[in-house]
């Protein structure tokens, strides 16, 4: 028996149709919103006209495509391909993941090895001469500026190639060959002997410094 | 200046490169002065030039200059040695060497060679200033009767005085030992006649730094060195002994002679840890000592020793003795052979001491023409 009495409040709402047309409610909703349909000739009109309208957008879509590319209605397709998509996605997320880990290792390695030249540094400094530290310590701290440039006198010292005094930047270096015996001269002098071999003499040289 | 060589507008004989020239160009031009007093007793005659180049080093230009001399003995005395004083304007008035050549012996009217070898590092920014860039100067002129000629800047006179008494002792005592056919003696003093392919060498520098203590500085005794027939006599002392460093040694002397004494020159033997003794040298010291009095004698700074591989060379002792003194009416004393033998039981040491450059010089005559050349050396000098 159909009843075309029902008051709008005894009617289930249009988005409660819609879904029942189209098999979307739950079950026990879909169980009571059918025994109502079947009762009321307005709702099963309405039921009707939502399926009516939903064949209707199904057959235009099976005609038209989508950009001109794929059908929308393939949607079986379209779902692996999004899926797809979001594979490729997933997937570049992991290079760039790859990527920001191999540059964390560079800087790991950066770290390490300004460390390990740190360590080695400190070795080094803490095992030379304390004349050699003192004399380093200053001229960084000359260089960068903390102390001023000291003035100092001349140096004179002994060279492969001979005799030399050091002073204001400037060397001056009297030659002899590897058979001259050197030795100290004065208070800031050094001499070399030696005899000429091109004119058999023996030969003295110094250098003086201040 | 009468004997002046001025090596303007020969740089293109010295093979430089292009931007060397162009910057001796801005300095003048001129790598090497020569300049003697007209009143001179040697003058210069002529010069050559050996491999003399230039280059860049570094923000440096560094001069490679060899050249020889060509000098003559324009005076009427024997001219016995001299010294030529070699300045640097880079350097002056801080640092500067010489080149002194003893036992010359050129007679008047002899000319003679000498040669200079050197090297110079300047760099580039330097003040530019006119006149040469090295510049050799006459120091000091030595005749056979010792009296001398030149402004004796360097101390020279001193030191040709003494190469001179130790040539001509050293000369008389190998004439008597060839007058007396002592020929082996002869042979062993004068090294068999063989290159010296193991000589003594030093790696030496001298600083001149603050008295600052260093931890693990060890104190040490110096040890005297007597010669029988010394004036001065050295007592004993100490030095501070760091590493391959010896700092501020000094040594108490004593006038054991009835003149004053006007300066000493003190020898210094280090001993490295192995035992083994070198002559690292003497430097002269004024002082102005009266009969029987006592004085100190320093050695300021440091002296740091390696050995000629450069590898520091550990010391473990010092030993100091006199090498020579000067007293106040201007005689020197040098110690005698028998002085030099009785010192030391050592071969090697003893050899150190005696090697004065005329026997340097007579061994190398001995070496490369013989008994005869030597006899007739030692003829002609005597």
């Amino acid at each position: 028996m159909r009843s075309g009495k029902a008051t709008k409040n005894d009617h289930p709402s249009l988005q409660a149709l819609a879904l029942y047309s189209n098999g979307d409610l739950p079950w026990l909703m879909r169980l009571k919103l059918g025994g109502h349909v079947r009762n009321c000739a307005r709702c099963e009109e309405q039921v009707a006209r939502f399926r009516s309208a939903r064949k209707e957008l199904n057959r235009e879509a099976g005609t038209q495509t989508l950009t001109g590319f794929e059908s929308i209605t393939d949607w079986t397709r379209l779902e692996r391909e999004m899926l797809g998509n979001i594979a490729v996605g997933v997937a570049a997320a992991r290079c760039i993941d790859n990527v920001r880990t191999s540059r964390t290792l560079v800087w790991r390695a950066a770290g390490a090895s300004v460390g390990l030249a740190i360590l080695f540094f400190t070795g080094w400094f803490a095992n030379i001469p304390s004349d050699k530290k003192e004399h380093l310590t200053a001229s960084i701290r000359r260089s960068i500026g903390i102390e001023s440039p000291q003035i100092t006198g001349s140096v004179v010292e002994t060279t492969p190639q001979g005799i030399a005094v050091r002073t204001q930047g400037a060397t001056l270096t009297i030659l002899h060959p590897p058979s001259a015996v050197v030795s100290l001269a004065g208070s800031s002098s050094l001499g070399a002997r030696f005899v000429d071999e091109q004119t058999g003499q023996v030969t003295i040289t110094n250098v003086y410094g201040q | 200046m009468a004997s002046s060589l001025r090596l303007r507008g020969l740089t293109p004989l010295f093979g430089l490169v292009l931007p060397v020239c162009a910057w001796a160009s801005d300095t003048g031009g001129r790598w090497l002065d020569v300049e003697f007093p007209r009143d001179s007793p040697v003058l210069f005659v002529s010069f050559s030039l050996g491999p003399t180049t230039a280059h860049v080093r570094g923000s440096s230009m560094a001069l490679d200059l060899h050249t020889s001399l060509v000098l003559r003995n324009t005076g009427n005395k024997t001219i016995c040695g001299l010294t030529l004083r070699v300045e640097a304007q880079d350097l002056t008035p801080a640092g500067k060497g010489s080149v002194t050549v003893p036992s010359l012996n050129a007679q008047p009217g002899e000319v003679f060679p000498v040669r200079i070898d050197m090297e110079l590092l300047r760099p580039f920014n330097v003040t530019k200033t006119e006149g040469a860039m090295v510049q050799v100067t006459l120091d000091c002129a030595l005749f056979n009767d010792l009296s001398y000629y030149g402004p004796d800047t360097l101390d020279s006179r001193r030191a040709l005085t003494v190469y001179e008494l130790e040539a001509r002792r050293d000369r008389r005592y190998l004439a008597g030992l060839l007058e007396t056919g002592k020929l082996a003696q002869l042979r062993e003093e004068l090294n068999f006649g063989m290159q010296d392919l193991s000589p003594q060498q030093l790696g030496l520098a001298l600083l001149r730094e603050p008295e600052a203590s260093q931890k693990g500085e060890q104190a040490v005794s110096v040890l005297p060195v007597s010669f029988r027939s010394s004036p001065v006599e050295p007592l004993g002392g100490a030095a501070r002994i760091f590493g391959n460093q010896v700092r501020a040694p000094q040594v108490e002397v004593k006038n054991r002679s009835l003149k004053t004494v006007r300066s000493i020159e003190m020898g210094w033997i280090v001993r490295d840890q192995q035992g083994r003794d070198f002559v690292a040298g003497s430097s002269p010291a004024s002082m102005r000592l009266g009969p029987v009095q006592k004085a100190k004698v320093t050695e300021p700074g440091i002296l740091r020793f390696s050995h000629p591989t450069g590898q520091p060379m550990q010391i473990g002792a010092v030993m100091a003795f006199v090498d020579s003194v000067e007293f106040a009416d201007g005689n020197v004393w040098i110690p005698s052979r028998r002085d030099i033998t009785e010192a030391t039981s050592e071969i090697g040491l003893r050899r150190a001491l005696a090697a004065s450059p005329e026997q340097q010089r007579l061994a190398e005559v001995y070496r490369r023409k013989g008994i005869n050349a030597l006899a007739a050396e030692l003829k002609k000098v005597n």
